[in-house]
């Protein structure tokens, strides 16, 4: 048996093994991460306290920290089952799907897009936050892309494609490495060094996306936005050409069509149609195209998203589990392949079938690893790894650009201020100081394999930019709340603790603070000194990072 | 011109650190180095430094250094002399022909990438882009070797920046600071507040940090709390970053141009003890037009290139500053019919001044129509080995990423002797 069948063989048992564990799932990964850390005598970090899992799950549920009345509330609160009860909320919640979305929307298309028109995209935001607060099944959604049907802005699904129309080797090596978790890119110029796959899979995968075309037709209205609708248009004829090693290459040479295979898999197959195509014109603009006779792409979406395709289920849950947990089993997220194996096969093994037979329920999936006692562990003590490898204590993951600014909007009641005031510039998601600058410094946190690269440039916004905005002593904010409270100064900063980071402050932190601006006597000065504190606790790495 | 033995770095002392770091964790190289203070003065004894003139899309080799005039392939230009005798460069270089006593021209590179992100990403890494492994460009490294820990200005500095590798396994540590291609600075450089507002907030926010790294070892937020530090500290040094007031002076050398303007910059920049500064220059990519391109490219491109070494060597700088040239390819030999040259990385030029390296050196040789090499062939691998062996960084330094070691040039690179002084 050779070695691609082999692969496929192991991959294809585990997840055909699809009946639903009587353990539930969440029992499954503690049981799993214990027994590794008992043979490796690793000692886990201690349960998160309340506090600190309170400002972990809002941001990993809602992408947002909670308001202080809502952290006093959860502190406060002495139910043994607040956790869960928490966690439920927050799932049925309209911040889950919206930060999902914005997760998935990164996954997706990256901060910056291929191709002028996936720029703008919020007809795709938009369907797919529609997904999430549906809880779609996961093979569904990655079907629904795949298949492109309708157009961008009332479908939404579509633009998945149009950013690789005319790119087919680009689309073949998005798609694997997006829903397989595969990544071909070595072979598009030479059979892989280290992985079964071939220069001719490359090709052979790149044919599915051969013929696609893009049409624009009309605009359309959503979320008050008019938006071009385009649809993804599949030929009948058109061919990849291969032409052998990129190194040998020649000038005019003009290389073989390859037939669409899929991955280490069989040949598609299709109808011949003869001359019918020969010279086949292309769609017409301004209105919907017609299907092809036969649609390649459609033949590869369902194959994708297959319960029996080896890859499609572990690649979704391996990177699930990595937004949660902080690496993935398989470490990058995208790149399983057998010479990077998992860290803890039968977990992964048990995640993937479990979510096939539970039919690819994200939010199934989600609440499992929520609720286990690994995802709730501290993320304290002396070990250095924001990735810690067998998950003996939480991840640290700074914040994206979308959780910082609407986290600093929550923490100093911007979006209270704004709807007080009925300003209109404030309003929005992003309101407040400009989110073209918070996407430029904080827009990719990550340097693609999941290490924090924040540097200098990050601090130079942080320290001379914009923040003074959000400070603002104007009615309604948080500066203006201390500020007008009767309360003395002790409360009025664990208001801000609780206000800022989701926690009550230490009885030295709370003396510290009084003392920075009660060292003050006039209000003017207090009020520039509160903004400083406001400042300093916005800033810091309490703050940066979910830990 | 040149870099005795002895200051070069030993190797064991480089593995010591490097060993020491990797005992920290699995963060393998965002320890520090530099936490030996022995270390640190060793560097600032003779400090050597680098600037990389990137020349982004790929320069022509046939209307640079490498002319094949009277061939089908050699183009319309002619060749001039330089002030190497039997030494000719292309009549679009003249103030460059003046300086060829300094420059060491490679006519026989071989690389492996001939597309631009990909070669972009090899000729700053040394390495081919894989999935797993997220190489540093040398400029971080560079910057990790011979730069200063806790100095006031970056210690990579990239001016129109080509590439989006930065530091990759090295960490935030080693990150570029990214200057726009005009030469300003990136926005927000300059505090608004006055001084001592700025101090005492920052010793609430240092109170602030302690607090959490109390309880918190993690190296991202060490990370975090030493990127801040930086940040606050580059307010000192800001000035070095202007050349308004010096640039009526040096304009007549320079050449009124952005890249000139650039070359002062990073001349002002090195002065002040920044060990990597690359300046972009970009239009190469010429595959319509490579004649009228070139021809409009280059000008302002050689006289900053020119000043550069000139001045540089007037303030006795060049003996210690490496200034490489290079594209991330060659042009093909072929004219198409739009009048331009495609992509070529069979046979292709690059070129070194200053520390290290020989000057009037004309290294390794192309067939009659520049398809091949003929002679001295030198891959990516061979040339940053020769670049970092210049520098006085042993090229056999590894680093690891996860357990896998990683020489800083690739396994089986040779640094090229006759190159070095």
């Amino acid at each position: 048996m050779g070695k691609h069948a082999t692969w496929a063989c192991i991959l294809l048992i585990a997840a055909v093994q699809a009946a639903p564990a009587a353990e539930p799932l969440r029992d499954v990964i503690d049981r799993e991460l214990a027994a590794r850390w008992q043979q490796q005598q690793i000692a886990p970090a201690p349960p998160a306290e309340d506090a600190v899992f309170l400002r972990r799950i809002y941001l990993d549920l809602a992408g947002i920290i909670p308001t202080a009345d809502e952290a006093a509330a959860f502190l406060d609160n002495a139910s043994p089952d607040k956790r869960a009860q928490l966690i439920e909320q927050l799932l049925a919640s309209p911040r889950y799907a919206q930060h999902q979305a914005d997760v998935w929307d990164m996954v997706f298309f990256g901060r910056n897009p291929p191709g002028y028109d996936a720029a703008k995209r919020e007809g795709f935001q938009h369907w797919l936050r529609e997904a999430f607060a549906q809880n779609m099944p996961y093979d569904e959604l990655a079907r629904r892309m795949l298949k492109a049907e309708g157009n961008t802005a009332e479908q939404g699904a579509p633009m998945y494609l149009v950013q690789y129309i005319r790119r087919p080797e680009d689309a073949a090596m998005a798609v694997s490495q997006t829903f397989l978790g595969v990544q071909l890119q070595c072979a598009r110029c030479h059979d892989h060094p280290y992985e079964s796959w071939t220069q001719l899979d490359f090709y052979s995968m790149a044919a599915f996306f051969a013929r696609l075309e893009m049409v624009k037709a009309g605009k359309a209205k959503v979320d008050n936005q008019e938006l071009e609708k385009i649809y993804v248009a599949e030929m009948n004829s058109g061919d990849i050409k291969f032409t052998g090693p990129a190194k040998d290459a020649q000038p005019g040479k003009q290389g073989t069509p390859v037939p669409p295979k899929f991955l280490l898999a069989a040949v598609l197959d299709e109808p011949d149609f003869g001359d019918e195509f020969k010279n086949e014109k292309r769609p017409k603009e301004n209105e919907p195209p017609l299907a092809p006779k036969f649609s390649r792409k459609d033949k590869l979406a369902d194959w994708v998203t297959s319960a029996e395709n080896p890859y499609f289920a572990r690649a979704a849950v391996n990177r699930i589990w990595a937004q949660f947990m902080g690496r993935g089993l398989v470490h990058p997220v995208d790149n399983m392949s057998e010479s990077n194996s998992a860290s803890h096969p039968a977990l992964l093994d048990a995640l993937a079938s479990d979510f096939v037979a539970h039919k690819f329920d994200v939010q199934w999936l989600i609440r499992e690893i929520v609720n286990s006692h690994a995802y709730q562990l501290a993320a304290t003590g002396d070990v250095s790894d924001a990735m810690p490898l067998s998950f003996e204590r939480a991840r640290t993951r700074p914040l994206s650009a979308e959780e910082l600014l609407e986290s600093w909007r929550v923490a100093t009641r911007y979006d209270r201020l704004a709807e007080q005031q009925n300003k209109k510039e404030a309003q929005g998601r992003f309101s407040g100081v400009s989110f073209d600058y918070v996407r430029r410094f904080f827009g990719e946190p990550n340097n693609g394999v999941g290490d924090f690269q924040g540097g200098l440039h990050e601090h130079l916004y942080l320290n001379n930019g914009e923040l003074g905005r959000l400070t603002t002593p104007e009615k309604g904010g948080l500066c203006d709340e201390l500020m007008t409270s009767a309360d003395e100064w002790p409360a009025k900063v664990e208001r801000l603790y609780l206000s800022i980071l989701s926690r009550r402050p230490s009885a030295e932190e709370q003396a510290r603070f009084v003392e920075y601006i009660t060292s003050e006597k006039e209000s003017r000065n207090q009020t520039e000194r509160l903004r400083e504190a406001m400042w300093v606790l916005m800033t810091c790495s309490e703050f940066r990072f979910n830990h | 011109m040149f870099c005795p033995t002895h200051e070069h770095f030993s190797r064991r002392s480089l593995l010591k650190g490097l060993f020491a770091t990797t005992a920290g964790g699995a963060l393998m190289n965002w320890g520090s180095l530099f936490a030996s203070p022995a270390r640190a003065d060793e560097v600032a004894k003779n400090q050597k430094r680098c600037i990389l003139l990137w020349m982004n899309g790929g320069a022509s080799q046939f209307e640079t250094f490498d002319m094949k005039v009277g061939t089908a392939t050699g183009g319309p230009f002619r060749p001039i002399s330089t002030n190497v005798p039997g030494t000719q460069v292309c009549e679009l270089l003249p103030r460059m022909a003046q300086q060829m006593d300094k420059l060491c021209v490679i006519r026989s590179m071989r690389t492996s990438q001939i597309d631009h992100p990909q070669g972009i990403h090899l000729m700053h890494t040394a390495y081919s882009e894989t999935a797993n492994v997220r190489f540093p460009e040398f400029g971080a490294v560079i910057a990790k070797y011979l730069g200063r820990d806790g100095a006031a200005l970056p210690n990579f500095i990239k001016i129109g920046s080509n590439g989006d590798s930065g530091s990759g396994f090295l960490g935030p540590r080693f990150q570029p600071f990214n200057m726009g291609h005009d030469g300003r600075l990136p926005t927000f450089a300059q505090s608004p507040l006055n001084p001592e507002v700025e101090a005492r907030r920052n010793g609430l926010r240092q109170f602030v940090e302690d607090t959490y790294a109390a309880k918190h070892a993690v190296e991202t937020a060490k990370m975090h709390r030493a990127a801040y530090d930086s940040a606050r500290r580059l307010q000192s040094a800001l000035a070095t970053f202007k050349i308004d007031e010096q640039w009526q002076k040096y304009e007549p050398l320079y050449g009124d141009s952005l890249f000139g303007r650039n070359c002062l910059l990073a001349r002002q920049l090195v002065e002040a003890g920044v060990p990597f500064v690359e300046i972009g220059h970009s239009g190469y990519d010429t595959h319509a037009d490579n004649f009228t391109g070139h021809k409009g490219l280059l000008a302002p491109m050689e006289q900053g290139w020119a000043a550069l070494l000139t001045d540089l060597q007037e303030r006795g700088l060049l003996q210690d500053t490496l200034v490489v040239w290079m594209g991330e390819i060659g042009r093909t030999p072929n004219i198409n019919n739009r009048a331009g040259r495609d992509h070529y990385v069979r046979a292709w030029s690059t070129a070194l001044a200053g520390c290290g390296v020989k000057g009037g050196l004309v290294y390794g040789q192309t067939d009659e129509e520049g398809r091949d090499v003929t002679d001295g062939k030198v891959t990516e691998g061979d040339f940053f080995a020769t670049i970092y062996q210049a520098l006085g960084i042993d090229p056999l330094t590894e680093h690891y990423a996860g357990s896998r070691p990683i020489p800083i040039a690739p396994f089986g690179s040779n640094v090229v002797q006759d190159l070095l002084v």
